[in-house]
């Protein structure tokens, strides 16, 4: 008879991983505003981890969106035909195809991108509903009897991004009830929001100091899938800040005024909600209940 | 037979057989279920076959296996050279492994063995140190030293080169990728699919012996591939009847196609060296196919004349499609590609490709009826192995499973799990329809499977252990003395107080024996 354990092992293996990389392409993001090498240098890193998930099993699955101020688009895979290429040096056909694709693609995103005249915040929340939409198509298409397990990783420089604070509440219960997986490997600055998500999913949240070694950051902690992570010593959550954002001033707040029907958080009371356009009455002073006159006293 | 002093004491082993019965049979009143069930004693493989006739089973390897065997460091070495060997090998490996190896890919230096081993939750310390001793026995890692006397691993420099060229480019392309220009009347996956499965049931037919009538399908296979077949066990000459199936044949039947391929080309690469050709070429070559992309053409230009036998070898068997055998254009099928992995290949298959695949024919109910619409003397004959058959149509077989048919091919060595995979693998469509079949994993009503394991589990009540009776002794102190000796060192099989027998392992006899000695000699 075999262990319990055994045999989950064995269903892990022939599982299919799924894996979708949302990738922050915002040229608005601190750190390409810095240095627009660094670009190059995480999508470097993004295509080989992402490589490196392919490569740990031959039914491995990978899609890589790219997310930016005004779009979000698939690097790979393309939809259609797969470009016809040879191999030039001695890298896996595979790998050299999610490489050409990726940076082909991304390439004509970046020259057809329309100008910006001030720094706008990326649609990560889109493009992480667009990856979940991606997943549950392929889901449905899995022969039977096959297992797929899904993940998404998101890999942004950006600040936070309170305004699509409901889009993104509302893919973090999907991906819950979907059991998928989120991860978030912050570049620049901890986004509390994502990093709930990553709480309620049951992924990881890892910001990363050094650009340098973003690859093997990835490597370590976002390539073992979710079923294996209790089998390695990864970076421990720290305390994850469960405050809500004031939907006003963007300032997390622990007391706060909640629109009725959105659930919408204000620090300061507005008459009409921001998000839903709902309409509150002005709160006058509680109404005083008339005292009831004791039956003695009309007796 | 032999004595000591006034003690009989019985070799099992140069007993008669009637002697191997007796102590089988006092084991087997002894053990009770519970026994049974929590294991395994160690039994000497050397008894069983005469206890029970269990003959040779097929011994299926996966790529691991294969070479933790037959290869040495070196040649291992050598092998790594090649990236697609490597990748191969890296998929091989135990989950845990593969996490250690991507870590530590990029890392020039050797990193100490405390550092890895901290990567690891303590829970799973078990499966780490398989994964740790893994690596080591496929020398993908060593131990050096490092300054402050500290024992590090270091991934072999081949192993680590291949892996990174791989995974991000550099080297020498892989021979098989050299530009073509464009297929004028390129081949489609349907067609390919058709192709390598008729050649591949060519072997087969020949196999049970249908090939030998002549069909104008199947052709006769070459001297070659027979040779291997000889040399794989699967079958054998006899001097009457000519080349005829062996048992691990008709086992080597029930496998999935997937498995059936990859066990023949170990048997082919075992003899590789007897037609001239380099191992390490030939394991290149094909996963380099193995990692080909279906429906594209590949070139097989600048090959030597060995690989090019090599690459007509491929072609009998239908691991690739040529059409002239002096093309230089040839396309991998379906067969080749994933070679070491059966669940890869599975799950690599989506929806609309099924169909592309063979049509499922057995229909399998819960009152252990099997249906099978065929026509080919294959799968009948393969049917035959564990199903009791009634009736015969032109385009259907009705059989039902009973315990005497199921027990029938378990003594043959066939597995339970053997059966219900195969029966899985060639279920009809509807039978995927069902309702309960959507909700599980396995298409087949689940009192059957359960019950052809059960039939399994009948015959391994009981574990054979060999022994040596020691009896007739003299007084119950002696008995006393000898038999909490032998407890004590853990080679007590069975004792009886009352009649003062009881049964050593065999590989404890001498030492009890020596005891015995010195005991009686101290004594008298």
């Amino acid at each position: 008879m075999e262990s319990p354990d055994a045999t989950a092992n064995k269903e892990d293996e022939a599982s299919i991983d799924l894996l979708a990389i949302v990738l922050d392409t915002n040229p608005s993001q601190l750190i390409v505003r810095q240095n627009p090498q660094n670009l190059t240098q995480i999508l470097e890193a993004v295509i080989a981890f992402g490589n490196a998930h392919l490569m740990q099993k031959a039914q491995n699955k990978l899609a890589v969106l790219s997310c930016s101020h005004y779009t979000t688009e698939f690097l790979f895979p393309l939809p259609g035909r797969q470009v016809e290429l040879r191999q030039i040096d001695a890298q896996y056909e595979a790998f050299s195809l999610v490489e050409k694709t990726v940076k082909q693609q991304l390439g004509s995103i970046l020259m057809n991108a329309p100008r910006l005249s001030a720094p706008c915040e990326s649609l990560l929340a889109g493009s992480m509903s667009m990856a979940l939409c991606y997943i549950s198509r392929l889901q449905r298409n899995v022969p039977a009897g096959v297992k797929m397990h899904s993940r998404i990783l998101v890999i942004t420089g950006s600040n936070e991004c309170a305004s699509q604070y409901m889009t993104f509440m509302n893919v973090f219960f999907t991906a819950q009830k979907l059991g998928i997986v989120v991860d978030t490997c912050a570049l620049d600055k901890t986004l509390s929001l994502l990093q709930q998500g990553c709480d309620i999913t049951n992924g990881q949240f890892l910001k990363v100091n050094q650009l340098d070694g973003l690859l093997q950051y990835l490597l370590w902690v976002f390539l073992p899938s979710p079923q294996m992570r209790h089998k390695l010593v990864l970076p421990p959550t720290p305390k994850v800040d469960y405050r809500a954002s004031c939907f006003c001033h963007r300032e997390l707040i622990d007391i706060g005024y909640v629109c009725s029907v959105c659930l919408s958080v204000f620090c300061k009371y507005s008459p009409i909600c921001t998000t839903c356009h709902t309409i509150f009455k002005t709160p006058g002073p509680l109404p005083i209940k008339p005292k009831k006159k004791k039956k003695i006293d009309k007796n | 037979m032999y004595c000591v002093s006034k003690l009989n004491c019985k070799k099992s082993i140069s007993g008669t057989i009637t002697h191997r019965r007796e102590i089988v049979k006092q084991i087997r009143a002894h053990r009770s279920m519970a026994d049974t069930k929590s294991g395994r004693h160690a039994s000497t493989s050397a008894a069983t076959p005469l206890l029970v006739q269990s003959p040779e089973n097929l011994e299926c390897k996966n790529f691991q296996e294969y070479l933790r065997t037959r290869q040495t460091p070196e040649s291992l070495e050598k092998l790594y050279s090649y990236p697609p060997i490597c990748l191969a090998v890296f998929r091989e490996l135990p989950e845990i492994a593969r996490q250690f190896v991507i870590r530590i890919l990029f890392v020039d230096q050797p990193v100490p063995q405390a550092v890895v081993s901290s990567w690891g939750a303590q829970r799973v310390a078990k499966e780490q140190l398989e994964a740790t001793n893994c690596l080591s026995a496929l020398s993908v890692w060593r131990v050096t030293a490092i300054p402050g006397g500290l024992a590090a691993w270091e991934l072999s420099p081949t192993f680590k080169k291949s892996v990174r060229q791989v995974l991000l480019g550099g080297g020498k392309p892989w021979a098989i990728t050299n530009s073509l220009e464009r297929d004028s009347k390129p081949r489609d996956v349907a067609f390919l699919d058709a192709y390598a499965m008729s050649r591949w049931r060519c072997v087969l037919h020949y196999m049970v012996g249908t090939g030998n009538r002549s069909n104008t399908e199947t052709e006769a296979i070459s001297p070659d591939a027979v040779r291997i077949l000889l040399h794989a066990n699967l079958m054998k000459r006899d001097e009457r009847e000519g080349i005829t199936i062996t048992r691990q044949g008709f086992q080597f039947l029930l496998l999935d196609t997937r498995a059936q391929v990859w066990h023949f080309m170990l048997q082919y690469l075992d003899t590789c060296q007897e037609r001239g050709l380099v191992l390490a070429e030939c394991l290149s070559m094909l996963f380099q196919l193995s990692f080909s992309t279906l429906g594209r053409d590949y070139s097989s230009e600048g090959m030597n004349k060995q690989m090019l036998m090599f690459l007509q070898h491929l072609r009998e068997f239908g691991l690739v499609f040529q059409r002239k055998r002096k093309e230089h254009r040839f396309y991998p099928t379906r067969l080749a590609l994933n070679v070491t992995n059966k669940e890869a290949a599975e799950a690599s298959i989506s929806v609309d490709e099924e169909r592309m695949q063979e049509r499922g024919y057995i229909v399998v109910e819960t009152n252990y009826r099997v249906y099978a619409y065929t026509d080919s003397q294959l799968q009948v004959a393969v049917l035959g192995l564990f199903t009791e058959l009634l009736y015969r149509f032109p385009n259907l077989v009705v059989g039902v499973l009973t315990r005497d048919s199921v027990r029938q091919a378990l003594r043959g060595g066939i597995t339970a799990e053997q059966i219900v995979s195969y029966l899985e693998q060639y279920a009809h469509p509807n039978m995927k329809l069902v309702e309960s079949a959507i909700q599980s994993k396995s298409c087949l009503p689940p009192t059957v499977v359960d019950q052809i394991k059960l039939w399994e589990m009948e015959r391994n009540r009981f574990t054979y252990t060999e022994g040596v009776v020691y009896n007739q002794f003299l007084s119950q102190n002696d008995f006393v003395t000898l038999r909490d000796y032998a407890q004590s060192q853990n080679v007590l099989v069975w004792q009886n107080e009352r009649t003062r027998t009881m049964v050593v392992q065999k590989n404890g006899h001498d030492d009890v024996k020596r005891y015995w000695k010195k005991y009686s000699k101290s004594a008298g």
